[in-house]
């Protein structure tokens, strides 16, 4: 297996912060990687830098032999990374239905010129993306809120939605931010399950922010230890469990 | 009180709510669809009625021809406009709007050569003529109203005015329904999340700011062809507030309720021009212009202290917030 | 000549460095981009006219009588308009359109009670001072003085007292302000009375230069004063003074012949914004804004 995504020497500054001091690290294809670190130690950050809506002050990233450190956040998705983000950023005021439609790639009718001159194609490829949407949103159970709109889910069933979004859009990599917040214990199994379920199906590689160390022994292949924006040392769970520098680090801050 | 009978200026009013109808719906693409905050809505009517005028009278252009072009400098103002603003914050976004309607407004000032300067489009001819623009217009204008049957050149105008506008309507109110419409909306919602979503952000606002600003062109060859005559300070900001108001009065973010907000603005400027009862009578009339404008003004502030969904906007559709 | 444009940008830049502190100040508290402030100078250099005219006084106690007006009216407003909103969690938006609805009834108030015609304050207009090459009218002399103090005043104020610190503060980060104490009502109310002081003084320099006003003429400095904040950085005060400053400049130099031939006059104005266009494009936070993230 190879890597995916090569993360060289990622800086990222703000003023006088270094957020993200030179981090260095690869996530391997068709992997579940979890990136985990005490608060401020730069994931957050890092995760935006890699997803486009932050530039590094300078190192490089290569997705799928591509750089992508300079590239736009909407080009980095389409390329095939997708972020999703802490608290699940569903658009509210559309409904359930109409937010997994969005992520429908190459919609003829989304352009101006697509819609005025090609109606046929936009209207088959709107009834595909819609057939599509329904089965998605029967997957992650949310079918029969499809036409409710999306600011009346609750924080676990906006976070199914935003897993259904992030399946519509057939990416490659996909960039969770603490998919596990706000989620009742009740649903995480659930989510757990639909993770590894499209880890499974579909070989799309997850790498995952998340303090809920539990998740993470579980579901990951390997571990990715950040610490004052640094790596700090990358490995199985099993062996991150029991490193001393890590446990020093997660000791040396509130958790 | 005999002018309140007079089915004339009913008309009239009628006539600028249709003009402001449009107006306002260039707005409402731009904000209530995009969420934009373009307060320079009346340079794009400029751009508009001011080419329209130019081409007519010193190129000697048919008017069918200027139109369209008219339309298109509008748009094409609004791609201007854009391409260098559009990343800007919300804040500085909306300052340098005003600003782009104002220096427009300054051009159309001092280019006398241009524009005919202070004096308006009566001096776009040669020194010493009087010129017009609106030959065409007129005779278009008078043969439909023979074709109809109506007596008066006003209740053409507003079934000109009001057509085209329904139309508009339709056109918005379908682009709005395609997945294209759907975009946009989510780029208004959250345009971080549209973006993670691979949507180029970017490229659906300028579309919207440059349809909006179609939009107001086409109100300005309106305003050009209602009035027969006008000046640069005929596109002063206070249009773009109405507009504004327009879209607060009948709702944001929804299409349908743009004449309705146009037709209750309508009222409330031509209804203060009724104040025939005291305390108003205690003021000259002249002075009642400012008066009106005070009334509109506080009707601002309570909308949008107390109901800034508008009249027929959804309040958890609310774009305000 | 082109020191006399030197000597008039400083004029006109420090009136627009007064101004523009104040409406940097509300922003900074309120996040209220003060649509009417063109219309509160307006207001204050009425007022110092009604003083300075009608009532005979000098222009001095015009001036302040002028200053203290406007403060009050700020304050008047905020506990009548502004107040409601932020109960209501007004946001921008609302808060923009509010302030535009207030500006078209505070201009149309003044016209009603003042009328439209042209007025000037009793001062000589053809009394000149001559220095070197320059030539300055006593207006102009009385308003970059008065400027100058003036921006030393503030910049003392926002640097070495606890309101200048508070303010800033607040302007920074608003809600790490309030949870470290401090008053953010009492503060509010600092900030109207200081950007009403400001407005008042900048309205009746402006007056005072441009020898005959009317209440118009208040959304005509409205424009190159937003201009100036938004060059300095939203949300920065000394900001707002150096755009203020740097805009004023610029606008009058732009009209030596030295810069082949010159702008037109007439267009000032519209190179106040091409500066601002121009600095936005290269670095749209101004020159002490917070960077936009992404």
């Amino acid at each position: 297996m190879s890597p995916i995504l090569e993360v060289e020497d990622v800086v990222r500054t703000f003023g006088a912060v270094r957020a993200v001091d030179g981090a260095t690290f690869a996530v391997e294809e068709h992997s579940v990687t979890g990136l985990i670190g005490p608060n401020g130690a730069g994931k957050s950050t890092l995760f935006a830098t890699i997803a486009g809506s932050l530039k590094p002050t300078s190192g490089r990233i290569v997705f799928a032999g591509r750089r992508i450190d300079r590239t736009s956040a909407y080009r980095v998705a389409r390329a095939g990374v997708v972020r999703t983000y802490q608290a699940a950023r569903v658009l509210t005021r559309m409904s359930v239905l109409d937010n997994v439609l969005l992520a429908s790639k190459g919609h003829p009718g989304e352009r101006l010129l697509g819609a005025v001159l090609r109606p046929g194609a936009s209207r088959d490829h709107e009834r595909a993306a819609r057939a599509r949407a329904h089965e998605l949103l029967a997957l992650v159970g949310l079918e029969a809120h499809a036409q409710a709109y999306a600011g009346t889910l609750s924080g676990g069933q906006r976070k199914l939605l935003d897993l259904a979004r992030v399946l519509m859009l057939e990416p490659s990599l996909v960039l969770l931010d603490e998919p596990m917040a706000g989620v009742a214990p009740a649903l995480r199994v659930e989510l757990l399950e639909h993770i590894l379920a499209v880890r499974r199906d579909r070989g799309i590689t997850f790498l995952v922010v998340e303090h809920d160390l539990d998740f993470v022994m579980q579901a990951a292949d390997r571990v990715v230890v950040m610490n004052e924006g640094r790596v700090l040392t990358v490995g199985t769970p099993a062996e991150v469990r029991t490193n001393e520098q890590v446990v020093d680090a997660y000791l040396g801050t509130a958790h | 009180m005999s002018i309140l009978a007079s089915g004339g200026f009913w008309a009239f009013v009628g006539v600028v709510a249709g003009i402001y109808t449009i107006l306002s719906l260039g707005l409402q693409v731009q904000f209530g669809f995009a969420g934009l905050l373009n307060f320079g809505q009346v340079g794009f009517m400029a751009l508009g009625a001011y080419t329209m005028a130019i081409l007519v009278v010193k190129e000697g252009w048919s008017m069918w021809l200027a139109a369209p072009l008219g339309v298109a400098a509008a748009a094409v103002g609004g791609l201007l406009l854009g391409l260098p603003t559009l990343r800007l914050r919300a804040d500085y976004f909306a300052i340098v709007t005003i600003a782009f309607s104002e220096i427009i407004r300054y051009v159309a000032t001092n280019e006398t050569s241009l524009t005919g300067g202070t004096q308006g489009t009566i001096a776009l001819g040669p020194t010493g003529t009087a010129s017009q623009y609106n030959g065409q217009w007129a005779a278009f204008q008078t043969h439909l109203q023979h074709s109809l049957g109506f007596s008066s050149a006003d209740a053409t105008m507003l079934v000109i005015v009001w057509t085209v506008g329904v139309v508009l309507l339709t056109l918005v109110w379908v682009a709005l329904r395609t997945p294209w419409g759907r975009v946009l909306r989510a780029v208004r919602d959250d345009e971080d999340a549209a973006a993670s979503l691979g949507k180029n952000v970017f490229a659906y606002k300028l579309q919207a700011l440059a349809l909006g600003a179609a939009l107001a062109g086409v109100a300005g060859l309106f305003y050009a062809w209602e009035f027969s005559f006008f000046s640069p300070d005929d596109f002063e900001p206070l249009l773009t507030f109405f507009a504004w108001m327009i879209l607060l009065l009948g709702g944001l973010g929804r299409v349908w309720a743009v004449p309705v907000g146009a037709v209750v603005f309508g009222f409330i400027f031509a209804g203060t021009r009724f104040l025939n009862f005291a305390p108003f009578t205690w003021v000259a009339s002249d002075e009642r212009a400012y008066i009106r404008l005070i009334i509109i003004g506080l009707i601002i502030l309570v909308l949008v202290v107390l109901r800034p969904q508008g009249l027929l906007g959804n309040r958890r559709e609310m774009v305000l917030e | 000549m082109f020191l006399q444009l030197v000597a008039n940008g400083l004029v006109t830049g420090s009136i627009y460095a007064i101004a523009a502190v104040g409406v940097s100040l509300v922003y900074g508290i309120l996040r209220l981009v003060n649509f009417a402030y063109g219309d509160f100078m307006a207001f204050g250099a009425l007022i110092a006219f009604g003083v300075n005219g009608p009532l005979h006084q000098s222009m001095v106690v015009a001036a302040l009588a002028g200053m203290a007006a406007t403060a009050l009216l700020s304050l008047v407003l905020d506990a009548v308009l502004w107040h409601p909103l932020r109960i209501r969690r007004a946001g921008f938006m609302s808060l923009f359109l509010a302030s535009i609805g207030l500006a078209l009834v505070l201009r149309q108030s003044l016209l009603l009670a003042a009328g439209s015609a042209p007025r000037s304050y009793a001062v000589n207009p053809y009394r000149v001072f001559v220095l070197g090459s320059v030539r300055l009218s006593e207006a102009q002399l009385i308003a970059i003085a008065t400027a100058a103090g003036t921006i030393v005043l503030v910049g003392l104020f926002l640097a070495l007292t606890t309101w200048g610190r508070v303010l800033r503060a607040m302007a920074d980060d608003r809600a790490l302000a309030a949870v470290a104490g401090i008053d953010v009502g009492a503060a509010t109310r600092m900030a109207w009375l200081i950007s009403g002081l400001l407005a008042g003084l900048a309205g009746v320099l402006a007056a005072l230069v441009e020898y005959s006003f009317d209440p118009n003429f208040g959304f005509q400095l409205l424009l190159p004063v937003f201009a100036a904040v938004v060059l300095g950085g939203i949300g920065s005060a000394y900001g707002a003074l150096l755009g203020g400053l740097a805009l004023g400049l610029a606008q009058e130099v732009s009209t030596w012949s030295g810069f082949a031939g010159g702008v037109n006059p007439v267009y000032k104005p519209v190179v106040a914004f091409s500066v601002l266009a121009l600095a936005l494009l290269i670095r749209p936070q101004g020159f002490f804004g917070q960077a936009r993230v992404g």
